[in-house]
């Protein structure tokens, strides 16, 4: 049988689909579903960790992921000047910093942040407690990431904004503060939210600081639920909480750029 | 044949062989039973998980060899079976959750753990084989004697413990504060601190860390919550490997071996 070209497309490409849905079909039947539901859906375990997971647990992570949200933004921002300024020292140190931070791992950044500087200054206490510590620790790391994207959104900025601004009168720094850096937030918005996603994960590191009942985040109550019942569900119901907060985030991230898609 | 067809033929052979794959999906056969019907993971090694650390239960020496209490009772069982252990640091969550040896991971457990009723349900224990006692660590000099002088304050436990369990049992009635760390290091690490009063853990394991730090900390209470200390493997899994361990235990403790290993790690036997 002789096949044009067309039809053998066709062929292959609804073989492939074929293919696509039978791997599926077949993790599906051989999974054992029974043992799975008993390890990661009991009913009666979901319904015990509610309020809880919600009016502590998430609540705290919503709260450590915008304190270092905040932290990193500010001080990405200073960075990322630091690193377009035309004074040699400030590109040096902010670029050392930002190598230094980028290729650190946010656990022991925090760690670090957590028990060395009560090493350092004994009997003071970082302000804000745990909730100050996590918002440095990750914040030191989220500010490296945030600078680069930064520092990218102040150089696509038009070039004609800053002589424009410069031409009218305004100092290097009104310009940058009032045109520059405006626009520039514009245009990271999108890459920033995405740093905002990943924070959110990132703050579930806030145990190795030792957790209370008070400061308690999504992934340790998920893991100390496991804990105390010997049973997955846990982790199932703290993995969904995530989606609370990421899932309308990625949204706004979309719609965001759709919008700045149709003004150009 | 065209470039894209090349990839579209190439796309069905890699389908084809990821269906064969997960049909197939054969366990991985590299474990071995012996002739006394004891399995094994792997070839040779008894594969004992642990949560490092967890002195004198288990330690890395300076050399980065795993040493301990615990480590030297299982070292007879491997003996007995003529191999090697080989230890694997797992966190403890694994350990006491039995998925550690559902998945095959280890043949059996060697972490330091009380036998508990919830951790019977999901695994096998060892006859006990250490009466565990819990106790409070302070800093020297701190005016702190039972629980209820720590009213309102912080106080540090091990994430997963049943000194945890047990401080969380009486830390409403005691108003306390309670901290939890995911392990002894992080616990040790924030009392030093001064980030929490006073931390509970086994008292073996205090008495082990105020040895090394010399007049900093001292043992401000003990309680004694009936808990004994027993290895695990994994649930109907594996009869002829805890029978084995059972037999080593008692043979240890017949001829004396038990009691060496014990004024080793742990100090003088108490007599009762």
């Amino acid at each position: 049988m002789k096949l044009r070209r067309r039809q053998r497309e066709r062929l292959s490409l609804w073989l492939q689909y074929l293919a696509f849905v039978a791997v599926i079909a077949v993790v599906i039947l051989a999974a054992d579903w029974g043992r799975l539901r008993e390890a990661f859906f009991r009913v009666d375990i979901i319904e015990s960790m509610f309020p809880t997971v919600i009016t502590v647990a998430l609540r705290n992570t919503i709260l450590y992921t915008l304190g270092a949200f905040a932290f990193g933004l500010v001080f990405g921002t200073i960075l990322a000047l630091m690193r377009l300024s035309r004074v040699a020292p400030y590109r040096w140190v902010a670029t050392a910093y930002i190598e230094l931070f980028r290729g650190l791992p946010a656990l022991l950044v925090l760690f670090l942040v957590g028990y060395g500087i009560p090493i350092a200054f004994p009997e003071r206490e970082i302000p804000g407690g745990v909730f100050g510590s996590i918002a440095i620790g990750l914040g030191l790391t989220a500010a490296a990431y945030m600078a680069e994207t930064i520092r990218a959104g102040i150089q696509a900025v038009p070039k004609g904004q800053m002589e424009a601004a410069r031409t009218l009168g305004m100092s290097h720094f009104t310009a940058m503060r009032t045109i520059v850096i405006p626009q520039a937030f514009r245009i990271v918005i999108p890459p920033l939210t995405n740093e905002l996603i990943l924070l959110t994960k990132d703050s579930s590191l806030a145990y190795v600081l030792g957790v209370t009942a008070q400061t308690i985040e999504v992934t340790k109550f998920g893991r100390d639920t496991l804990n105390d019942r010997v049973n997955a569900t846990p982790l199932l119901v703290a993995g969904l909480t995530y989606l609370i907060i990421t899932l309308p985030l990625s949204q706004v991230v979309r719609r965001l750029e759709l919008r700045y898609a149709k003004a150009r | 044949m065209t470039f894209q067809s090349a990839v579209r033929r190439a796309g069905i052979v890699v389908a084809i062989a990821a269906l064969a794959a997960s049909a197939g999906c054969a366990k991985k056969e590299d474990g071995e039973t012996q002739a006394s019907g004891v399995k094994l993971v792997e070839k040779g090694k008894l594969t004992v998980c642990t949560h490092l650390p967890y002195a004198p239960f288990q330690s890395k020496d300076a050399s980065g060899k795993v040493i301990g209490f615990d480590v030297d009772l299982m070292d007879l069982v491997a003996k007995d079976l003529g191999v090697e252990q080989k230890i694997v640091d797992t966190p403890f969550e694994g350990i006491k959750s039995g998925q550690d040896l559902n998945t095959g991971k280890c043949d059996a457990a060697a972490a330091g753990m009380t036998i508990t009723e919830e951790r019977q349900k999901v695994m096998n224990f060892s006859d006990p084989y250490f009466d565990a006692t819990q106790a409070m660590l302070v800093k020297t000099g701190k005016a702190y004697k039972t629980l209820d002088d720590l009213r309102g304050k912080k106080l540090g436990v091990q994430a997963a413990t049943t000194g945890r369990d047990y401080a969380k049992k009486v830390a409403e009635e005691k108003g306390l504060q309670l901290v939890e760390f995911e392990d002894l290091a992080a616990e040790q690490q924030a009392l030093a601190n001064g980030q929490i009063e006073a931390a509970i853990n086994d008292l073996p394991v205090w008495t082990e860390y105020i040895k090394e730090h010399q007049g900093g900390f001292e043992v401000a209470a003990e309680f004694d919550t009936g808990e004994q200390y027993g290895f695990s493997v994994k649930k109907d899994g594996n009869p002829e490997l805890l029978k084995k361990i059972n037999d080593a235990l008692a043979k240890a403790k017949q001829d004396g071996t038990y009691n060496t290993i014990y004024e080793k790690w742990i100090g003088k036997k108490p007599t009762a």
